[in-house]
This record gives structure tokens, sequence and C-alpha cells, in this order.
């Protein structure tokens, strides 16, 4: 693609990327339902042998097993327990689909994938300690939050290396140079992917918000906030972080408004860091379950 | 009968001799093991022949030591610059500059290297947007560096800090240099 197409090309083309992780929605509405969704549940995961296998490795290794060994989903269900289990298919759906060789961002292969889920974990401990949203709900808005900038790389726009190669001299972000150079933003990219998936409005509106939480509807705003967060704080990890990651700018209003405290953040990185090294090896392999 | 050397011969044969020397070389380094150091963690080697890497500095520091009389070399990646906001609380002594920095040198001691032969490079550090409240780790750890390596007289012989990249290094423990690489940037040398 030799320059900025519009921005429904980029989506089109992103629909033929296998293992889209579009039964999200779908899932997180049966994690959170009665026990009866439970055979739902099961039906929709046998439906996926890598994430059937994924979830029955993880009932069976020695964080969960018991004398008994899990046989089957339905056992696994109930070993793990419907939210367990939404955050390994969760993980596993998204993953594989962030893993995709890409070029775009400076990123190595799994780069972006690494960073979401840094993300994920940043949002979900931030949302438990502070009270800011379900864990699940900051999980999965952590790791969906920068889908459209996968589809951008995917869809292997030359103008994305214009962008690296005018950031910083000709534009201070790059929300500005991609207004400039694409026409449109990735987060717009992001929110009208989610928009096709179904996912709830919830996720839509983090998508396309988490850069400027300020500007999303009250509604929202505190989740779109807490990712904006939680975005930040991985970014400084570290993991995954492509050319871009450093030239967003911080929404201190939306951050003071919802009551975040720079040391309390600060102080909440050992922790974050101890979960995020369970999923991701010093050699950056990742681990989903 | 020997053979008529002439000076351009001569020279002919040096540079070839030069160029297998210099492929040989860049083939050793090529296969030199990699001791990974993850976030929050340090490692040392006593082997010439290995590099020592640590991936994604983000707002963390990458602190370097090497003795290159006796080809002993250590990493660290710390994520912050203090263990006094956590005390009283179980801690990983290389999550932190202030903690961090005296055990790796320490460890590097009691393998055999010497103080006074130790250069030490930096790297990393980071930094977000100007904001004045909020996500400025990278500053924090940059200014604790600097107090640690005048408090500990540490002969800091290359800076690479700050600006706005994610930083992957490699430290090659038979030279001392340390290898950087900065996403769609191509790798130097420091």
């Amino acid at each position: 693609m030799k320059s900025a197409a519009d921005l429904q090309t980029v989506v089109e083309m992103t629909r033929s990327i296998p293992c889209a992780p579009a039964i999200l929605p779908k899932l997180l509405k049966l994690a959170e339902g009665s026990s009866s969704d439970l055979g739902e549940m099961e039906m929709l995961i046998n439906l996926d042998t890598g994430l059937a296998t994924d979830v029955l490795r993880t009932a069976n290794s020695a964080y969960f097993a018991s004398n008994q060994r899990c046989e089957n989903i339905s056992d696994a269900i109930l070993r793990l327990g419907s939210k367990v289990l939404y955050r390994i298919a969760a993980s596993t759906l998204t993953g594989r689909w962030l893993v995709h060789p890409v070029r775009g961002y400076g990123w190595e292969t799994g780069d972006l994938c690494r960073h979401s889920l840094c993300v994920a974990i940043c949002a979900e401990t931030f949302a438990a300690k502070m009270q800011l949203a379900d864990s699940a709900t900051a999980y999965t808005a952590g790791l969906i939050h920068d889908l459209g900038k996968f589809a951008l790389a995917y869809a292997n726009f030359t103008a994305l290396d214009d962008i690296t190669n005018r950031v910083p001299d000709e534009f201070a972000t790059w929300r500005e140079a991609e207004k400039v150079i694409l026409g449109f933003e990735s987060t717009q990219v992001t929110k009208a992917l989610l928009e096709n998936w179904g996912f709830p409005s919830t996720f839509v509106s983090v998508g396309q918000f988490y850069q400027t939480p300020s500007e999303c509807p009250d509604s929202e705003r505190k989740i779109a906030t807490l990712i904006h967060a939680a975005k930040h704080v991985a970014t400084q990890i570290g993991y995954g972080v492509g050319v871009d990651g450093f030239y967003y700018e911080p929404d201190e209003d939306a951050l003071k408004e919802v009551g975040f405290k720079d040391d309390e953040m600060d102080a909440a990185i050992p922790e974050i860091l101890a979960t995020i090294q369970r999923f991701i090896s010093p050699s950056g392999e990742i681990r989903f379950t | 009968m020997p053979s008529e050397i002439t000076l351009s011969s001569f020279f002919e044969s040096i540079s070839f001799l030069a160029s297998r020397m210099a492929s040989t070389f860049n083939t050793v380094a090529e296969q030199m093991p990699t001791i990974i150091v993850g976030v929050a963690d340090f490692k040392i080697s006593t082997e010439p022949c290995t590099y020592l890497a640590t991936h994604a500095l983000g707002s963390c520091l990458g602190v370097t030591f090497h003795d290159s009389k006796r080809r002993i070399g250590g990493m660290l990646h710390a994520m912050l610059p203090s263990a006094s906001l956590h005390e009283g609380q179980k801690i990983r002594e290389a999550m932190f500059l202030d903690t961090g920095i005296p055990r790796l040198l320490t460890a590097l001691v009691r393998a055999g290297a010497k103080k006074s032969d130790i250069r030490c490079k930096v790297f990393g550090g980071a930094q977000l947007m100007a904001t004045d409240n909020f996500f400025r780790i990278g500053s924090k750890n940059i200014d604790m560096f600097y107090r640690i390596s005048h408090e500990m007289e540490l002969d800091v012989v290359s800076w690479e800090v700050s600006g706005r990249v994610n930083r992957t290094i490699r430290l090659n423990n038979q030279t001392g240099d340390v290898i950087v690489k900065i996403p769609s940037k191509p790798e130097f040398i420091r």
C-alpha cells in the first residue's frame, strides 16, 4: 500500500487475518453470567482446538492441579472457574492475533502482544486497587486497546515509515503525525474494528479515547482513564514498546479527576512486574497459561 | 626459487589476512553465547566469550560494569530508583538502583574483579512527554544513578540515557563494548 488509504480499507484488510478475537465479547458475557451458561462456554471453547488445549493444560498445571486430572473442558471449567477461564481465553485469542509478524512501529514479532499484555496487567492491578472497574473488563480492555495499530501495521502502510521519519522533528506527538499523514488516527481504526466484532460500548470507548480520556463520555471516562494510566506505566516498564511508545501526551486532568497519584502508581510496579514475569520470560517469550 | 615479493603484493597479503582475521573475529562474536538479564535482575560473567544482554529498558536503567583486565562483566536492569518506598516489605534488590548497584558491584569483586579497574556504562531512562506530576520514572532513575555514581565513585565512561526511545543492550564481555538497539534504527556501539 503506497500511502494513506481510507480507514475502511484498513478495517477490510484486517478481516482476512486469522484468529481474530471476535468471540471474546460472547465469552465475556458468558463469564459474567450464571452457571447455566457454562455449557455454552464449554461448547464455544471446544470449537477452538488451540484454546481447548490451553485451558486443559492450565487446569492440569502445578498451580491448579489436584489429585484428579481434568480430562475435558467441562471439568476444567469447574476447576478454574469462569473468571480464570475467561482470562485464559482472552489472552490466548488476542495473543494469537497479535503475534503475527508485521512491519511497522519498529516492532519485533510479538512486541505488540507483550506490550498489550503488560497494559492488561497494569489495568487489572489498578482496577482492583482503586475500584475503578471490574478486573476482567480492565484486563480485556488492556489487551485490545491498540488493535488499530496492529491493523495499520498489517496493512503495511509505507506511511508508517513516513511518521517514524517525521516524529519528532516535524510533529511533537505520534497522534499529530497520524492525523496529518494518514488523515485519521489509529484509535479510529481500533474503534471501527471493535464495533465490527460486536464488542460492548465500553471497549469501543476505550479503543477510541484511551489516548485522550478527557474527551470520553462521562459514563466510560473512568475506564478510558484507567487504560490511559496503564498504557503509560507499561510503556515505562518497556516490554514490546515500539518507536511510537514515548510520543504520547499524558492527560493530567483526567488522571487527577479519577484519583491517580504518581507515587502510588510507582509503588504498585513491583507487584505488576511480578505478575508480568509469570507470563513473559526474560528473553521475551510469552507463556499465556 | 623464492617468488619475488613486491610492495603491492605484500600489502594485498596483509589486507587479505586482516580481512580474514576480522571475519573470523566477527564469526566468533556472532557465536558467543548470550546471558539474558531480566527486568529487576542482574547477572555477571567471568567467561570472556559471552554477551550479557537485556531487552527493552524503557524508563528502567541498564547498568553495565566491566573489568577489562580480567574480562569480568556484569549487568543490572533496575526498574525503580529507590527501595525506600517499600520499607518493611520483602524486596528484590535488583529492582532498585540504590540496592541493585551495590549488590552487583559486590558480586563482581567476589568474582575476582578489581574495583579500580571497573568501568561503568549506563543506558535507558527513557521519558514520556513533559509532565510535572506523572510518569517520571525515567528522570527519577537518572537522578538516582547520578547520585549513586558520585557516592560510590563509579568510573562512568558512557551515558546513553533519557530521550524517548526504548533501548535493548548487549555487553560484549571480551571487549567491554555495549551494543545498543533502538526500534527502527541501526545498532550502534558505546
